[in-house]
Protein backbone atom coordinates (compact mmCIF):
# COMPACT_ATOMS: atom_id res chain seq x y z
CA UNK A 1 0.00 0.00 0.00
CA UNK A 2 2.98 2.61 0.87
CA UNK A 3 4.41 2.04 -2.19
CA UNK A 4 1.31 2.57 -4.38
CA UNK A 5 0.97 5.81 -2.32
CA UNK A 6 4.58 6.93 -3.29
CA UNK A 7 4.02 5.77 -6.58
CA UNK A 8 0.98 8.08 -7.00
CA UNK A 9 3.32 11.18 -5.78
CA UNK A 10 6.30 9.94 -8.21
CA UNK A 11 3.50 9.92 -11.25
CA UNK A 12 2.76 13.19 -10.04
CA UNK A 13 6.32 14.37 -9.86
CA UNK A 14 6.66 13.43 -13.59
CA UNK A 15 3.62 14.23 -15.30
CA UNK A 16 4.36 17.60 -16.21
CA UNK A 17 1.77 19.11 -14.50
CA UNK A 18 3.44 20.85 -11.47
CA UNK A 19 5.54 19.76 -8.79
CA UNK A 20 3.91 17.81 -6.09
CA UNK A 21 3.99 20.88 -3.97
CA UNK A 22 2.44 22.94 -6.11
CA UNK A 23 -0.42 20.40 -6.69
CA UNK A 24 -0.98 19.56 -3.06
CA UNK A 25 -1.10 23.64 -2.58
CA UNK A 26 -3.95 23.66 -5.65
CA UNK A 27 -6.20 21.18 -3.23
CA UNK A 28 -5.06 23.00 -0.33
CA UNK A 29 -6.82 26.28 -1.14
CA UNK A 30 -9.36 24.24 -3.29
CA UNK A 31 -10.30 22.51 0.30
CA UNK A 32 -10.47 25.64 2.27
CA UNK A 33 -12.40 27.52 -0.03
CA UNK A 34 -15.30 24.25 -0.15
CA UNK A 35 -15.36 24.83 3.81
CA UNK A 36 -14.92 28.22 4.39
CA UNK A 37 -17.99 28.90 1.75
CA UNK A 38 -19.90 25.94 3.86
CA UNK A 39 -19.82 24.23 0.23
CA UNK A 40 -19.12 20.92 1.75
CA UNK A 41 -22.34 21.27 3.83
CA UNK A 42 -26.01 18.73 3.02
CA UNK A 43 -27.86 21.30 3.96
CA UNK A 44 -26.08 23.40 1.11
CA UNK A 45 -26.00 20.86 -1.74
CA UNK A 46 -29.07 18.92 -0.99
CA UNK A 47 -30.85 22.11 0.27
CA UNK A 48 -30.14 23.71 -3.38
CA UNK A 49 -31.72 20.48 -5.15
CA UNK A 50 -34.86 20.98 -2.62
CA UNK A 51 -34.89 24.78 -3.12
CA UNK A 52 -34.05 25.44 0.66
CA UNK A 53 -30.46 27.25 0.07
CA UNK A 54 -29.35 29.09 -2.53
CA UNK A 55 -25.36 29.50 -2.49
CA UNK A 56 -24.85 26.48 -4.35
CA UNK A 57 -26.24 27.44 -7.43
CA UNK A 58 -24.92 31.26 -6.86
CA UNK A 59 -21.29 30.35 -6.26
CA UNK A 60 -20.89 28.13 -9.08
CA UNK A 61 -22.60 30.48 -11.43
CA UNK A 62 -20.24 33.14 -10.53
CA UNK A 63 -17.53 30.69 -10.64
CA UNK A 64 -18.35 29.70 -14.16
CA UNK A 65 -19.11 33.21 -15.45
CA UNK A 66 -15.76 34.56 -14.32
CA UNK A 67 -13.62 31.14 -15.04
CA UNK A 68 -14.76 31.15 -18.52
CA UNK A 69 -13.93 34.92 -19.31
CA UNK A 70 -10.40 34.43 -17.43
CA UNK A 71 -10.15 30.93 -19.41
CA UNK A 72 -10.89 32.63 -22.86
CA UNK A 73 -7.96 35.12 -22.66
CA UNK A 74 -5.59 32.69 -20.89
CA UNK A 75 -6.05 30.75 -24.14
CA UNK A 76 -6.24 33.79 -26.53
CA UNK A 77 -2.47 34.73 -25.16
CA UNK A 78 -0.75 31.04 -24.99
CA UNK A 79 -0.82 30.88 -21.43
CA UNK A 80 -3.58 27.86 -21.02
CA UNK A 81 -4.80 25.84 -23.44
CA UNK A 82 -8.20 23.99 -23.69
CA UNK A 83 -8.98 20.60 -22.23
CA UNK A 84 -12.38 19.95 -22.88
CA UNK A 85 -13.97 16.33 -22.01
CA UNK A 86 -15.47 14.17 -24.99
CA UNK A 87 -19.33 14.02 -25.72
CA UNK A 88 -20.43 9.99 -24.79
CA UNK A 89 -23.82 10.69 -25.04
CA UNK A 90 -25.15 7.44 -23.35
CA UNK A 91 -22.22 7.47 -20.56
CA UNK A 92 -23.00 10.95 -20.07
CA UNK A 93 -26.41 10.67 -19.51
CA UNK A 94 -26.81 7.50 -17.41
CA UNK A 95 -24.26 8.65 -15.62
CA UNK A 96 -25.62 12.39 -14.58
CA UNK A 97 -28.90 10.72 -13.91
CA UNK A 98 -27.09 8.19 -11.19
CA UNK A 99 -25.01 11.24 -10.18
CA UNK A 100 -28.02 13.38 -9.22
CA UNK A 101 -29.59 10.77 -7.16
CA UNK A 102 -26.02 10.15 -5.33
CA UNK A 103 -25.72 14.26 -4.88
CA UNK A 104 -29.35 15.11 -2.95
CA UNK A 105 -28.97 12.02 -1.20
CA UNK A 106 -25.37 12.46 0.11
CA UNK A 107 -25.85 15.99 -0.22
CA UNK A 108 -21.74 16.11 -1.36
CA UNK A 109 -20.34 15.93 -4.50
CA UNK A 110 -16.64 13.88 -4.87
CA UNK A 111 -14.37 16.88 -3.37
CA UNK A 112 -16.80 17.83 -0.86
CA UNK A 113 -17.38 14.83 0.73
CA UNK A 114 -13.28 14.41 1.30
CA UNK A 115 -13.41 17.69 2.34
CA UNK A 116 -16.24 16.86 4.88
CA UNK A 117 -14.49 13.76 6.39
CA UNK A 118 -12.08 16.24 7.58
CA UNK A 119 -14.76 18.49 9.62
CA UNK A 120 -15.48 15.15 11.04
CA UNK A 121 -18.62 14.14 9.55
CA UNK A 122 -19.19 10.22 9.84
CA UNK A 123 -21.42 10.21 6.95
CA UNK A 124 -19.65 11.72 4.40
CA UNK A 125 -16.76 9.13 5.53
CA UNK A 126 -19.41 5.87 5.14
CA UNK A 127 -20.41 7.87 1.53
CA UNK A 128 -16.24 7.72 0.54
CA UNK A 129 -16.33 4.59 1.31
CA UNK A 130 -19.30 3.82 -0.94
CA UNK A 131 -17.75 5.75 -3.12
CA UNK A 132 -14.42 3.37 -3.41
CA UNK A 133 -16.81 0.53 -4.16
CA UNK A 134 -18.34 1.87 -7.02
CA UNK A 135 -14.73 2.81 -8.14
CA UNK A 136 -14.17 -0.90 -7.94
CA UNK A 137 -17.33 -1.75 -9.90
CA UNK A 138 -16.30 0.42 -12.45
CA UNK A 139 -13.10 -0.85 -12.84
CA UNK A 140 -14.04 -4.16 -12.81
CA UNK A 141 -17.12 -3.86 -14.82
CA UNK A 142 -15.20 -1.81 -18.18
CA UNK A 143 -14.71 -4.49 -20.40
CA UNK A 144 -17.84 -4.82 -20.58
CA UNK A 145 -19.28 -0.59 -19.69
CA UNK A 146 -17.38 0.70 -22.55
CA UNK A 147 -19.80 -0.97 -25.18
CA UNK A 148 -22.30 0.59 -23.43
CA UNK A 149 -21.38 4.03 -23.49
CA UNK A 150 -22.46 4.83 -26.78
CA UNK A 151 -21.49 7.43 -29.23
CA UNK A 152 -18.54 9.59 -28.89
CA UNK A 153 -19.48 12.94 -30.23
CA UNK A 154 -15.81 14.39 -29.74
CA UNK A 155 -14.02 16.95 -27.53
CA UNK A 156 -16.73 19.64 -28.54
CA UNK A 157 -17.23 23.28 -27.47
CA UNK A 158 -20.45 25.30 -28.06
CA UNK A 159 -18.39 28.21 -29.94
CA UNK A 160 -17.12 25.47 -32.17
CA UNK A 161 -20.25 26.01 -33.69
CA UNK A 162 -20.13 29.59 -33.97
CA UNK A 163 -16.66 30.37 -35.75
CA UNK A 164 -14.75 33.86 -35.25
CA UNK A 165 -17.62 34.57 -32.14
CA UNK A 166 -15.86 32.92 -29.33
CA UNK A 167 -15.79 36.02 -27.64
CA UNK A 168 -19.54 37.49 -27.77
CA UNK A 169 -20.45 33.97 -26.94
CA UNK A 170 -18.14 33.63 -24.19
CA UNK A 171 -19.25 37.27 -22.62
CA UNK A 172 -22.95 37.05 -23.27
CA UNK A 173 -22.86 33.70 -21.52
CA UNK A 174 -21.02 34.83 -19.16
CA UNK A 175 -23.51 37.89 -18.54
CA UNK A 176 -26.40 35.98 -18.02
CA UNK A 177 -25.42 33.63 -15.20
CA UNK A 178 -23.96 36.59 -13.58
CA UNK A 179 -27.00 38.32 -13.85
CA UNK A 180 -28.80 35.49 -12.84
CA UNK A 181 -26.86 35.13 -9.83
CA UNK A 182 -27.07 38.15 -8.48
CA UNK A 183 -31.17 37.77 -9.56
CA UNK A 184 -31.44 34.65 -7.58
CA UNK A 185 -33.28 35.22 -3.87
CA UNK A 186 -31.06 35.01 -1.09
CA UNK A 187 -32.22 31.36 0.77
CA UNK A 188 -29.97 30.41 3.49
CA UNK A 189 -30.42 27.16 5.74
CA UNK A 190 -29.00 28.55 9.35
CA UNK A 191 -27.87 25.18 11.08
CA UNK A 192 -28.20 25.59 14.22
CA UNK A 193 -25.21 22.86 14.87
CA UNK A 194 -22.75 25.39 13.09
CA UNK A 195 -23.21 27.59 16.32
CA UNK A 196 -21.73 25.57 19.49
CA UNK B 1 -12.19 36.02 11.31
CA UNK B 2 -16.02 35.65 9.99
CA UNK B 3 -16.93 31.79 10.03
CA UNK B 4 -18.13 31.96 6.48
CA UNK B 5 -18.07 33.41 3.38
CA UNK B 6 -20.68 34.70 0.85
CA UNK B 7 -21.50 33.22 -2.58
CA UNK B 8 -20.00 35.95 -4.45
CA UNK B 9 -17.12 35.85 -2.54
CA UNK B 10 -16.45 32.30 -2.77
CA UNK B 11 -17.04 32.51 -6.45
CA UNK B 12 -14.46 34.51 -6.99
CA UNK B 13 -11.86 32.98 -5.33
CA UNK B 14 -12.65 29.71 -6.45
CA UNK B 15 -12.09 31.16 -10.26
CA UNK B 16 -8.80 32.82 -9.01
CA UNK B 17 -7.70 29.27 -8.03
CA UNK B 18 -8.61 27.57 -11.64
CA UNK B 19 -6.85 30.40 -13.54
CA UNK B 20 -4.17 29.58 -11.60
CA UNK B 21 -4.70 25.93 -11.87
CA UNK B 22 -5.52 26.13 -15.59
CA UNK B 23 -2.63 28.40 -16.90
CA UNK B 24 0.94 27.36 -17.37
CA UNK B 25 1.81 29.34 -14.42
CA UNK B 26 -0.07 26.67 -12.08
CA UNK B 27 -0.70 22.82 -13.52
CA UNK B 28 -1.49 23.75 -17.33
CA UNK B 29 -5.20 21.66 -16.45
CA UNK B 30 -8.49 22.03 -15.08
CA UNK B 31 -9.24 20.15 -12.00
CA UNK B 32 -11.10 17.66 -11.19
CA UNK B 33 -11.81 15.09 -8.11
CA UNK B 34 -13.81 11.93 -9.13
CA UNK B 35 -10.93 10.96 -11.40
CA UNK B 36 -8.94 11.06 -8.12
CA UNK B 37 -11.49 9.04 -6.31
CA UNK B 38 -11.61 6.39 -9.01
CA UNK B 39 -7.71 6.25 -8.53
CA UNK B 40 -7.97 6.19 -4.79
CA UNK B 41 -10.14 3.09 -5.19
CA UNK B 42 -7.64 1.25 -7.70
CA UNK B 43 -4.85 1.47 -4.96
CA UNK B 44 -6.59 0.25 -2.15
CA UNK B 45 -8.28 -2.64 -3.72
CA UNK B 46 -4.98 -3.29 -5.33
CA UNK B 47 -6.59 -2.81 -9.04
CA UNK B 48 -3.06 -2.29 -10.80
CA UNK B 49 -2.89 -0.59 -14.32
CA UNK B 50 -0.99 -4.03 -15.94
CA UNK B 51 -4.44 -5.55 -15.19
CA UNK B 52 -6.86 -3.83 -15.59
CA UNK B 53 -7.86 -1.37 -18.78
CA UNK B 54 -9.62 1.25 -17.09
CA UNK B 55 -6.24 1.77 -14.16
CA UNK B 56 -4.08 2.11 -17.12
CA UNK B 57 -6.50 4.80 -18.45
CA UNK B 58 -6.62 7.16 -15.29
CA UNK B 59 -3.03 6.36 -14.04
CA UNK B 60 -2.36 9.86 -14.99
CA UNK B 61 -4.71 12.14 -14.11
CA UNK B 62 -6.19 10.09 -11.44
CA UNK B 63 -2.88 10.19 -9.35
CA UNK B 64 -2.45 13.61 -9.61
CA UNK B 65 -6.32 14.41 -8.58
CA UNK B 66 -5.41 11.67 -5.92
CA UNK B 67 -2.59 14.54 -4.89
CA UNK B 68 -4.95 17.43 -5.49
CA UNK B 69 -7.62 15.61 -2.89
CA UNK B 70 -5.26 14.93 0.07
CA UNK B 71 -4.32 18.56 -0.44
CA UNK B 72 -7.95 19.42 -0.04
CA UNK B 73 -8.37 17.37 2.43
CA UNK B 74 -5.90 19.55 4.77
CA UNK B 75 -7.07 22.32 3.69
CA UNK B 76 -10.84 20.98 4.82
CA UNK B 77 -9.27 20.53 8.65
CA UNK B 78 -6.87 23.53 9.20
CA UNK B 79 -9.83 25.35 8.15
CA UNK B 80 -12.50 23.35 10.62
CA UNK B 81 -10.41 23.41 12.76
CA UNK B 82 -8.92 27.19 12.92
CA UNK B 83 -11.51 29.28 11.11
CA UNK B 84 -14.58 28.04 11.11
CA UNK B 85 -14.21 25.87 13.90
CA UNK B 86 -17.11 23.69 12.91
CA UNK B 87 -14.77 20.29 13.57
CA UNK B 88 -16.87 17.91 15.54
CA UNK B 89 -17.64 14.58 14.92
CA UNK B 90 -21.47 14.32 13.65
CA UNK B 91 -23.17 11.78 11.92
CA UNK B 92 -26.62 13.17 10.62
CA UNK B 93 -26.67 16.37 8.86
CA UNK B 94 -29.57 19.04 10.44
CA UNK B 95 -31.81 18.97 7.41
CA UNK B 96 -31.79 15.14 6.78
CA UNK B 97 -33.27 15.30 10.85
CA UNK B 98 -36.19 17.56 9.59
CA UNK B 99 -36.83 15.76 6.39
CA UNK B 100 -35.97 12.32 6.21
CA UNK B 101 -35.12 10.75 9.82
CA UNK B 102 -33.22 10.49 12.93
CA UNK B 103 -31.94 7.41 12.68
CA UNK B 104 -28.08 6.69 12.34
CA UNK B 105 -28.44 3.82 10.56
CA UNK B 106 -30.56 4.63 7.92
CA UNK B 107 -28.50 7.70 6.99
CA UNK B 108 -25.77 5.66 6.91
CA UNK B 109 -26.67 2.88 4.39
CA UNK B 110 -28.26 5.80 2.36
CA UNK B 111 -24.47 7.56 2.29
CA UNK B 112 -22.76 4.24 1.21
CA UNK B 113 -25.30 3.74 -1.94
CA UNK B 114 -25.61 7.90 -2.35
CA UNK B 115 -21.38 8.03 -2.47
CA UNK B 116 -21.33 4.70 -4.92
CA UNK B 117 -23.73 5.96 -7.24
CA UNK B 118 -21.78 9.58 -7.20
CA UNK B 119 -18.43 7.77 -8.01
CA UNK B 120 -20.05 5.46 -10.65
CA UNK B 121 -21.99 7.50 -12.26
CA UNK B 122 -18.99 10.25 -12.29
CA UNK B 123 -16.98 7.42 -13.98
CA UNK B 124 -19.33 6.53 -16.36
CA UNK B 125 -20.13 10.23 -17.61
CA UNK B 126 -16.29 10.90 -17.73
CA UNK B 127 -16.31 13.51 -15.02
CA UNK B 128 -18.15 14.78 -11.77
CA UNK B 129 -19.40 18.62 -11.03
CA UNK B 130 -15.91 19.56 -10.65
CA UNK B 131 -14.94 18.74 -13.58
CA UNK B 132 -18.24 18.82 -16.16
CA UNK B 133 -19.90 21.76 -14.81
CA UNK B 134 -17.06 24.17 -13.47
CA UNK B 135 -14.35 23.22 -15.56
CA UNK B 136 -16.07 22.22 -18.51
CA UNK B 137 -18.90 24.48 -17.90
CA UNK B 138 -16.06 27.41 -17.81
CA UNK B 139 -14.44 26.08 -21.46
CA UNK B 140 -18.15 26.14 -22.86
CA UNK B 141 -17.89 22.24 -23.14
CA UNK B 142 -21.06 20.73 -24.68
CA UNK B 143 -20.36 17.69 -22.53
CA UNK B 144 -20.42 19.92 -18.83
CA UNK B 145 -23.88 21.74 -20.16
CA UNK B 146 -25.54 18.29 -20.94
CA UNK B 147 -24.08 16.92 -17.36
CA UNK B 148 -25.28 19.93 -15.42
CA UNK B 149 -28.98 20.08 -16.97
CA UNK B 150 -28.85 16.22 -16.24
CA UNK B 151 -27.54 15.54 -13.11
CA UNK B 152 -29.30 18.74 -11.28
CA UNK B 153 -32.66 18.29 -13.28
CA UNK B 154 -32.47 14.55 -11.87
CA UNK B 155 -31.55 15.49 -8.27
CA UNK B 156 -34.29 17.76 -7.99
CA UNK B 157 -36.68 15.25 -8.98
CA UNK B 158 -34.85 12.95 -6.55
CA UNK B 159 -35.46 15.03 -3.61
CA UNK B 160 -38.80 15.86 -4.08
CA UNK B 161 -39.68 12.26 -4.10
CA UNK B 162 -36.82 11.47 -1.19
CA UNK B 163 -37.68 14.01 1.08
CA UNK B 164 -40.77 15.03 3.32
CA UNK B 165 -42.07 18.47 2.39
CA UNK B 166 -41.41 21.21 5.01
CA UNK B 167 -43.88 21.32 7.69
CA UNK B 168 -44.83 17.68 7.07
Amino acid sequence: MLDRIANMFDIVAKGGHGSIWLVLFIGFVFGAIILYSRLNKFEKMAGFMIFEDTLVPRMAMTTVALSSIGFYFLVQSGYATFDVKPTILGGLIVGAILFGIGLVILGKCPSAFFVSVSEGRVDALVGVVGGMFGGLFFTLGYPWIKELLGTNLGKIRITDYFDGYGLIITLALSATLLITAYLLPTIDYKDPADDR
Amino acid sequence: MPRSIPWWLGGISMSLLFYFTFSVWGADRPIGASTGMSYIANMIFGLDPENYEYAAIVEQSGAWEGVMLVGAFFGGLFMSVFVTKTFHISFIPTLWKERKNKSIKSRMIWSFIAGFLLVFGARLAGGCNAGHILSGGSQLAVSGMIFAVVALGTGMITGRFFYKRKGE
